[in-house]
């Protein structure tokens, strides 16, 4: 048995314990959030008037989307640099640096988004302080500029994260000039230009745009643009939240299934693929948006298809490496050998059983992505359903059992509860299929997402089962989910104080069956990737940007004075509650 | 006993998972499956889980 | 580069699998004409939707043999016209634009859904067979209201589908030796003629009267009674044709300051 990590690299343990720190809170109040929401929306229990729904719609989205899961990001990726490079990064002060750039800029979202549940929110930077705009905050509703600047600053340390790493894996190879880029630093390096060129598109968007029109310097602001911008970006941070969980299923799964990796080449391709086609499919979001050709939505619908191909070849590979470790446990038969894993381990149950949901999710996925048929579920309740598989299980489940594993390393303290900690995964697994097959079955009636109450004067045309029963799983499965969350923080809690213990956990990731040797080297050749993802980026996006601006104009198509924050509104909607009245309206007397 | 806790755990979550699904794909054949008869389908069918777990008839007898 | 075997087995299976996907939704667009909202409309600044003839005065109109169009227009929180009625065995393409926030114009239950941006008018065409009820919804979040959002479409059965509107125009006031005129305009949107009875009530007294109203056009029935005869004081009227009714008073008398003395 190797050292600890914590014990061979101190300092770097340091960081990413923080960053996980972070993460965990962050996911404490989001699922929080999550079980009001699925009580509120089921009428089943109201704790908040309505329109305060809409607070905690964008807590849940934004403390969950991007608060845990890319802090665990952040944290994940600085170990599996340190480990797989064998050592720190060059300058701990930038490391230090990008961890208090994201966490201020978390820090000022949230006060902004949090001063929603504030009956009389204070006023600053000019207007109030509120920001129930949602994670996807779409203009012309606005929010107060400091949610904008807290976004701004928590991405620019994302990007200096990524320098760090950059900058890392430089040094490392000046010092070893012949050796191919190791698995888990090869997975970072190319997630993180996957997400240097997709996040160019919210930063243009907030700093361009939005954020000069929140301040009030730019009148106006062009909605179609923005909105595209942010899915240019929005597809994207999806496989940003995805590739840390794949990094997990590539180098951790195998090892705790008793083997090692299938195929190094295969990853490698994989995550290549990722770089080259996350980004030019963004308008797929947008198939039912008017001022964009069908032409242009044709092109990002192959382009998503074709998206499909790594992670099948992911299904295969992994699948492949557990079948591989069983049969070293002794495991034998065609599916016999499912019985000689590790099931008792809850880092490898859980992250099985996200994988195994991940793959349903997927043709829910495949269904989104049908241009046609999307007409059917897009905004529907089926959408939160895929995400809910998706972000909410095949990444949450693998980061809560991949904490499992990492914790114990990072701390020095053994895990508290490995058999509630099996549980606590199988019971993820039970609550996700009873609300997400409730969200499906409520999406293809028409059941709208992002409603506090969708509850109409019309009836559903229900084809099975009954509306109260679809809500009634929906909350048993929300429910299920805080507890099993709520378990995980406290397993977790009791680790991280759990000083008198010694983990027993072997944190060596055994190489590939097939290792890089096998691949030519220009896999390793990052530069080539990035000038092809450019092109597929610009061949996909400069046509409608083009189009978009000559309709509407840069700044909007000539609307004059577009939006203007609530305040001067909320006095005369009386029925409304002021703190919680965010519309952007239009100004008539331009 | 013939499977090991944790196996049963899972088969367990497994078995309700497909317990709530199969009402969603039954209904695409028409056969429509109350909540009364999917909560009883799913707990026949944990019961004739533990019988095969614990019951002796079943056990290995070189155990 | 070595691949395994299977893993190139697998590889070309998925291909086959996603090229048979994007196959299969390209046949959908193409071969069964299922079409997409895109740019084909001009765009359309919120300021200038009270000057656009479309949306001005949202409403639905006939524009050929079982062809009608529907200008709506979304705004926090609710939808123009309410309801949007349209007859069975039809063909209705949707315009809809917003005056504000992005929402959406969405018939619950169907693949009728769109996004509606401020700036961009959102076009749709559907088909309605059967006559029935569908619930419209905004499931786009536009705020606080958000959920309060909805309206409803309704498809009438094509023999009792009508595009009648009636306006009358009445005096409030005439004095005791004036008649009283009950100006009855009745608009038929339309396109083929309508044979409707036009009922008055004021009073006492009833009529009744048999008008053609040409397609896509406007008829005016004038009323005229005798104030003499309906005696001083307050009385009632009531004008009806088809489902449409329009009601008032008139005062006739020795007010001071009766309306009509000029
Ligand atoms: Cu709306």
């Amino acid at each position: 048995m190797t050292d600890l990590f914590v014990d061979s690299y101190p300092k770097q343990a340091r960081v990413v314990r923080s960053a996980f720190l972070t993460a965990y809170i962050a996911l404490g109040i989001g699922a929080l959030f999550g079980v009001l929401q699925a009580l509120h929306r089921t009428d089943i229990l109201r704790l908040v008037e309505s329109p305060t729904y809409y607070t905690i719609l964008t807590g849940h989205g934004v403390f969950l989307v991007i608060t845990f899961t890319i802090f665990f990001l952040v944290g994940l990726y600085q170990w599996a640099v340190t480990d797989s490079l064998g050592r720190g990064p060059v300058d701990m002060r930038l490391t230090w640096a990008w961890y208090g750039l994201m966490s201020s800029g978390t820090l000022l979202a949230a006060i902004a988004i949090l001063a929603g549940f504030l009956d009389d929110p204070p006023t600053v930077l000019g207007s109030e302080l509120s920001a129930d705009v949602l994670f996807t905050f779409y203009a012309p509703l606005q929010a107060n500029p400091i949610f904008y600047v807290g976004l701004v600053l928590f991405v620019v340390g994302t990007w200096l994260a990524g320098a760090d790493w950059f900058r890392t894996w430089w040094s490392w190879k000046q010092e070893n000039p012949d050796a191919r880029i190791p698995l888990p630093t090869f997975m970072v390096l190319t997630t993180m230009i996957m997400w240097y060129i997709s996040s160019i598109g919210v930063a243009v968007s907030i700093l361009a745009f939005i954020l000069p029109w929140s301040l009030g310097l730019t009148g106006s602001l062009n909605p179609t643009l923005t909105r595209t911008l942010f899915w240019y970006f929005g597809h994207p941070v999806v496989y940003f939240w995805l590739l840390p969980a794949y990094l997990l299923w590539y180098t951790v799964l195998p090892k705790l299934s008793g083997g090692r990796l299938f195929s190094d080449p295969l990853a490698r391709v994989v995550f290549i693929l990722f770089i080259l086609l996350s980004t030019p499919v963004g308008i797929h979001h947008q198939y039912l948006d008017p001022g964009i050709s069908d032409g242009f939505k044709f092109i990002v619908m192959t382009n998503t298809m074709f998206l499909l191909l790594p992670s099948f070849l992911t299904a295969f590979t992994v699948v492949a490496s557990m079948e591989h470790g069983a049969r070293q446990r002794g495991g034998d038969g065609y599916f016999n050998w499912l019985q000689a894993l590790p099931w008792r381990d809850p880092a490898f149950t859980g992250m099985s059983l996200a994988g195994v949901v991940f793959a349903f999710g997927g043709f829910t996925g495949i269904v989104n992505a049908g241009m046609n048929i999307n007409y059917l579920v897009h905004n529907s309740l089926w959408v939160p359903g895929h995400i809910h598989t998706q972000v909410g299980t095949a990444v949450a489940l693998t980061f809560m059992a991949g904490s499992y594993w990492l914790v114990p390393q990072l701390t020095g303290n053994r895990l508290v509860g490995r058999d509630v900690a099996l549980v606590q995964v199988v019971l993820w697994f039970v609550g996700i299929v009873f609300m997400t097959n409730s969200m499906y079955r409520g999406g293809l009636i028409g059941i709208p997402r992002r409603s506090a109450e969708p509850q109409y004067d019309f009836d559903y045309e229900i084809a099975v089962g009954s509306i109260p029963e679809i809500r009634a799983q929906l909350a048993i499965g929300g429910v299920l989910l805080f507890v099993s969350a709520m378990l995980f923080l406290v397993l977790i809690l009791l680790t991280a104080f759990n000083d008198d213990s010694e983990p027993i956990v072997d944190g060596t990731i055994p190489p590939a069956l097939s290792g890089p040797e096998d691949s030519p080297r220009v896999l390793d050749d990052l530069r080539v990737w990035i000038a092809i993802a450019l092109v597929l980026v610009a061949i996909a996006y400069a046509f409608p940007l083009a189009n978009i601006v000559s309709r509407g104009g840069l700044f909007g198509p000539d609307i004059g004075p577009f939006p203007v924050v609530v305040e001067t509104v909320a006095s005369v909607l009386s029925t409304t509650d002021t703190g919680m009245y965010l519309e952007a309206l239009v100004e008539t007397e331009s | 006993m013939r499977t090991s806790p944790a196996k049963l755990l899972i088969l367990i979550a497994i078995l309700l998972v497909i317990v709530v699904e199969l009402r969603t794909v039954l209904a695409f054949f028409d056969v429509e499956l109350t909540v009364l008869q999917g909560i009883a389908v799913g707990i026949v069918g944990i019961a004739l889980l533990l019988v095969w777990a614990f019951s002796p008839l079943f056990s290995e007898s070189d155990q | 580069m070595r691949i395994h075997q299977y893993e190139r087995l697998w590889l070309i299976g998925a291909m086959v699998l996603i090229v048979g996907f994007i196959v299969t939704i390209t046949y959908g667009a193409v071969g069964l004409g299922i079409t997409m909202v895109d740019d084909q409309e001009a765009t359309l600044p919120p300021d200038d939707i009270d000057d656009d003839e479309r949306f001005a005065d949202p409403r639905v109109e006939q524009v050929g043999e079982d062809e009608y169009e529907a200008y709506v227009v979304a705004m926090t929180f609710i939808y123009q016209p309410d309801p949007i009625e349209v007859p069975a065995n039809s063909e209705v393409t949707f315009y809809v634009t917003s005056r504000d926030v992005i929402h959406s114009f969405t018939v619950v239950g169907t693949n009728t859904n769109t996004m509606v941006i401020p700036g961009e008018v959102s076009v749709m065409t559907v088909e309605f067979d059967e006559p029935g009820e569908y619930g419209v919804v905004c499931n786009e979040y536009c705020g606080s209201g958000h959920h309060d959002m909805e309206g409803e479409l309704i498809v009438h059965p094509e023999d009792e589908f009508t595009l009648t509107e009636l306006a009358v125009d009445a005096p409030e006031s005439v004095a005791p030796g004036d008649d009283v005129e009950l100006e009855a305009t009745i608009d038929n949107g339309l396109l083929e003629d309508l044979d409707v009875t036009l009922e008055a009530e004021i009073g006492d007294e009833t009529f009744e009267e048999d008008v053609t109203v040409a397609g896509d056009g406007s008829e005016t029935v004038t009323i005229t009674v005798d104030g003499e005869e309906l005696g001083e004081g307050d009385h009632d009227w009531t004008i009806s044709v088809d489902d449409e009714t329009e009601s008032g008073s008139v005062t006739v008398g020795d007010e001071e300051d009766g309306g009509d003395d000029s």
